[in-house]
């Protein structure tokens, strides 16, 4: 019963959240086939994970506006202590590299295949001295979740569903975001969201959070179709525009039509 | 030997004791002017049916209580933490009472039926005349179920000391710390102290309980013995005047279909409990007056009077010293207005027609394009605050931001509502002129004749 | 009327599929399957006991007339009515306003004297509502304490985070109006009203988390334009600017918490909020 698939959501984002996983996968399947032939580990085939091909990427895409050798320019903020943690965070999620610096910064499907990432990862991380990509240990989401409601719950929603803050702009939906990225968005603060240092929230609390953020979405719908779990709205567009008109088309078929109609039929 | 089938004797004994026979006659044949709008209603009495049995279910497993427990159960996440035990019992039902989730979102959905179907059948009253004399009284009544309806769903919604009701339950504080004089001790009265104090959720479960629904049972018999007394109206037609009533007799024909939307109506909030997942507390949080969900938003019936305050600019100023607060406006006063507008209507309408005549034969509603432009207006002002109260959703799927939609809002929450008005009056104006028997047969003709018709009245 | 021979099909097979649906609903129960099918069981069988009783009634009504009945409604003939006014006032003591009035007099003190127990649903005699409204108990050199309790130090916050504070000593969730919400900005962006200087330790500055409009608690801060958000009905206030409304129906400023930090460097109040917290009331 809490296995419910999410094609009964009333949003567009789910299918464009598909969409963006359909991307990923076929991404990562032509990198994986294009660069694997008559290599045992095509993974690790694919590209050279060291920060010196990990510049050449960065000078080629990134110094257009992070400098050439990431110390920012007025496009762009300095890289140099920012770490491997906020580059893979950024990358991972598609919000970097931006075409113009004047764009949004918003998530989409990444533009490079994992190695080409993790050779940006660890050319930004060699920069300066900042935090390199956490290690993820297994969390208690029973204190995660007390820790997601105080510190997280007020812009992506208690139920993870994402919402809107201040100029309008978008705090995400949770359900489908990477362990690792929740524990790097936490840390790096990105675009509107505040960070939090490690002596607000220590690397075990992170994971509990972590932990919960993962069983957040279709597990918590235990009830049927979760209706996004976006609350009273939906839930009211659905009484409204669903249950109400049923049972007025059931009365206009049980009850009698027009007098008018009637009174001629019957003679 | 036994037969299982009905046999008249047990209920000759009854009657030798009783003696109910030539009443029950006249009740069997008494006839129901049968229309498929006038069953409106009974979609609001057969919810309430729904909720009463479903409530008493649910009592039996609420524990109406601030105080902290532990909470152990199915629900993971939450085992081993302290929680209210308003908000640990919801839960324990959700997940743990077998059938209890069923239940409980079962009388979810009825009480959106309920009010719902109370909003459909007073348009139907209103647009075709039927509050008219000798039926005032029984539109007072109607309206203060509505009233007591919303209250009810609204304390309902708050039981639970979830995240979201708990942030409800402040904007109530607020809404009643801004009224004048009293305010502060009214709000101080209700919520033992400041907010959040520790009864409300008690006081709260007594009132959605016991008090609020045995006065809609009171009223709800109120409502029907007046109408059994002055029967129901009649659409005009052949044979139909002011003097009687043209229909069905309620046995057999009109009682089996009563019972069938009876069904219905059990049928519809079963199905949507089961298959429809609503006000998923354990998701939402417990309440903690420190922190807060997205979006935080109430019922829809409640939900206008949010777009309102979200609308509303800001500003707050004093009378004689004293403030009158910015919440002020849209919780206390728009409610009044409204509220107000239809307990006097009837009174009003009277005045506005100059029509003190008995009416046992509904109107339609072109007959009086006032009303119609009336009840366009409100409708529509009604739905641009909803559309207010849900300005999330579509800053989600239009990407415009909150400030753009809000300057947007107020501008069509006071220009939509006249359109329509005017639109209301203009249609059934046209059609009053024309006697076409639907609006979709209007041609250009006949709305200009509508137009020209207005342009006289006016001159 | 002619009673029907045999009985209508469909209507027979709908009620024994609406038993079917309820015996579904109890296999349900029995074998803990989920609410779907608890829900999809009843609720059909609830569906097709409507479609059964509907369509028996239609055929009912496909031979019945209409019938006619008169309205017996109406005002009663003058004769009754007159009888009744005389039983309702002919009294067996004279008319008389005095006692009248003495009945009236007593039964208005009974309802006036049995009100005033309602006053017992108010805190204890001698508060003042508006007295409780006006402060908290914030103090000079109470300490700024989270939600666990922990103290805090300025540089606990990374540049641009935020934490949730209340002092040290007191239950959040009974003290609500202590509520306060710390944001630390870079202190060069601030532009505080006059007076406020040295209420920011190290970037880190303190308003009440309440929303001057309804009271909903501020917690949607946006870092890149230093504004809080409340989620109930969009105010926006500006962090650097002593939190002014910007946008939205709020009023009036988030009031301010003068800060200091302690000995040990943990950060303490200076004092009460800078105004009454949350929504504005009459006696204000």
């Amino acid at each position: 019963m809490t296995e419910r698939p999410h094609s009964s959501s009333l949003r567009p984002r789910l299918l464009a959240a598909a969409a963006v996983l359909l991307a990923a996968a076929v991404l990562a399947l032509t990198a994986a086939h294009g660069s694997g032939a008559g290599s045992a580990v095509p993974r690790a085939a694919s590209g050279d994970p060291s920060p010196s091909s990990g510049r050449q990427v960065f000078l080629r895409d990134c110094a257009w506006c992070h400098g050439t050798n990431g110390t920012g320019t007025h496009d762009g903020p300095s890289l140099t202590d920012v770490g491997a943690e906020a580059a893979d965070f950024y990358l991972s999620t598609g919000r970097m590299p931006l075409d113009s610096p004047d764009q949004d910064v918003r998530s989409g499907p990444p533009a490079y295949d994992d190695a080409t990432i993790s050779a940006l990862v660890a050319y930004v991380g060699s920069l300066g001295n900042g935090p390199g990509v956490p290690a993820l240990a297994s969390g208690d989401a029973v204190a995660g979740r007390k820790l997601f409601l105080e510190n997280c719950a007020a812009c992506h929603s208690a139920s993870g569903t994402g919402t809107i803050v201040s100029g309008g702009q978008p705090a995400p939906e949770l359900w489908h975001t990477a362990k690792r990225q929740v524990a790097e968005a936490v840390r790096v603060g990105p675009g509107p969201m505040p960070p939090f240092s490690d002596k607000q929230l220590d690397q075990k609390q992170v994971d509990d959070i972590v932990a919960y953020v993962h069983q957040l979405g279709s597990p918590q719908d235990r009830g049927g179709a979760g209706l996004d779990q976006y609350g009273p709205i939906i839930e009211g567009l659905v009484a409204l525009f669903v249950l109400l008109p049923c049972l007025v088309v059931i009365i206009r078929l049980l009850g009698r039509r027009a007098p008018e109609r009637s009174e001629q039929e019957e003679r | 030997m036994v037969s299982l089938l009905p046999r008249p004797r047990p209920m000759r004994k009854l009657d030798e004791r009783l003696g109910f026979a030539s009443t029950g006659r006249s009740v069997l044949a008494k006839v129901f002017p049968d229309h498929w709008t006038f069953m409106m209603g009974e979609i609001a009495l057969y919810s309430f049916l729904f909720l009463v049995v479903s409530g008493i279910y649910l009592a039996l497993f609420f524990e109406p209580s601030s105080a902290m427990v532990i909470y152990h159960g199915h629900y993971r996440p939450m085992e081993g933490q302290a929680v209210s035990a308003a908000y640990a019992s919801t839960v324990h039902l959700s997940w743990d009472v077998r059938g209890g989730l069923l239940v409980r979102q079962a009388h979810h959905w009825a009480a959106h039926l309920f009010i719902a179907s109370i909003v459909v059948h007073l348009c139907r009253i209103f647009l075709t005349g039927s509050f008219r004399r000798p039926r005032e009284l029984n539109w007072t009544i109607g309206i203060t179920m509505l009233i007591l309806g919303i209250f009810n769903a609204y304390a309902g919604y708050s039981l639970p000391d979830d995240l979201l009701s708990g942030t409800g339950l402040r904007i109530f504080n607020a809404i009643a710390l801004s009224i004048p004089v009293v305010g502060s001790w009214l709000a101080f009265l209700v919520f033992d102290g400041e907010f959040p104090g520790q009864e409300i959720i008690q006081r709260l479960y007594l009132l959605h309980v016991l008090l609020v629904p045995a006065i809609l049972a009171v009223l709800i018999s109120a409502h029907l013995a007046i109408l059994i007394r002055q029967k129901h109206t009649h659409f005009p037609g052949p044979g139909r005047r002011n003097s009687n009533v043209v229909g069905s007799r309620v046995w057999p024909g009109y009682a089996l279909r009563s019972l069938s939307l009876l069904a219905a109506v059990f049928a519809a909030v079963l199905l949507a409990g089961g298959l429809l997942q609503i006000n998923p507390v354990w998701a939402w949080g417990d309440n903690d007056p420190a922190t807060i969900t997205a979006p935080s938003v109430a019922d829809w019936y409640i939900l206008w009077i949010e777009g309102a305050l979200r609308l509303f600019p800001p500003v707050e100023f004093h009378v004689f010293g004293f403030l009158v607060p910015n919440q002020f406006w849209c919780g206390v006063v728009l409610p009044l207005l409204i509220f107000g507008g239809l307990y006097l209507w009837p009174w009003l309408d009277r005045r506005w027609t100059g029509d003190r005549e008995t009416h046992h034969l509904t109107g339609s509603p072109r007959e009086s394009p006032l009303r119609v432009a009336l009840a366009s207006a409100t409708l529509v002002f009604l739905a641009v605050l909803l559309v207010a109260g849900s300005e999330e959703l579509i800053v989600q799927w239009t990407g415009w931001t909150v400030a753009a939609i809000r300057d947007v809002l107020r501008v069509l929450v006071f220009v939509l509502p006249l359109g329509a008005g005017l639109l209301g009056w203009w249609l059934a104006e046209s059609l009053r002129r024309s006697d076409l028997d639907h609006t979709l047969e209007l041609g250009g003709k006949d709305l200009r004749a509508g137009l020209r018709r207005r342009a006289k009245g006016r001159a | 009327m002619t009673r029907p021979d045999r009985a209508p099909r469909l209507v027979v097979a709908a009620f024994l599929l609406s038993a079917l649906g309820a015996a579904g609903f109890a296999a349900s129960y029995v074998l803990g399957l989920g609410n779907a099918a608890l829900g999809g069981c009843l609720g059909g069988s609830f569906a097709f006991l409507a479609l059964g009783l509907a369509r028996w009634s239609s055929l009912i009504d496909a031979g019945e007339p209409d019938y006619v009945e008169e309205r017996a409604v109406g005002p009663t003939p003058q004769g009754q009515y007159d009888a009744f006014r005389r039983a309702l006032t002919e009294q067996p003591v004279p008319r008389s306003r005095v006692l009248w009035g003495a009945l009236g007099t007593a039964v208005a003190a009974i309802g006036g004297a049995t009100i005033l127990p309602l006053r017992s649903l108010m805190p204890a005699m001698g508060t003042d509502p508006d007295d409780v409204l006006e402060h908290t108990p914030w103090r000079a050199g109470t300490r700024l304490v989270t939600e666990e309790g922990e103290p805090i130090r300025p540089d606990d916050l990374a540049m641009g985070g935020t934490v949730t504070a209340f002092p040290e000593g007191l239950d959040p969730r009974e003290h609500v109006d202590t509520t306060t919400m710390l944001v630390r900005v870079p202190p060069n962006d601030l532009r505080l009203p006059a007076g406020r200087a040295d209420w920011v330790v190290d970037g880190v500055v303190a308003y009440s988390k309440l929303c001057t409009h309804a009271g909903c608690p501020v917690g949607l801060y946006t870092d890149t334009s230093h504004q809080l958000m409340c989620p109930c009905h969009h105010s926006v206030f500006d962090v650097t600017d002593g939190a002014r409304p910007i946008e939205g129906p709020a009023p009036h400023p988030l009031p301010q918490l003068p800060l200091d930090t302690d000995a040990s460097g943990y950060l303490v109040a200076r004092g009460d909020f800078s105004g009454p917290v949350g929504p504005g009331w009459g006696n204000h």
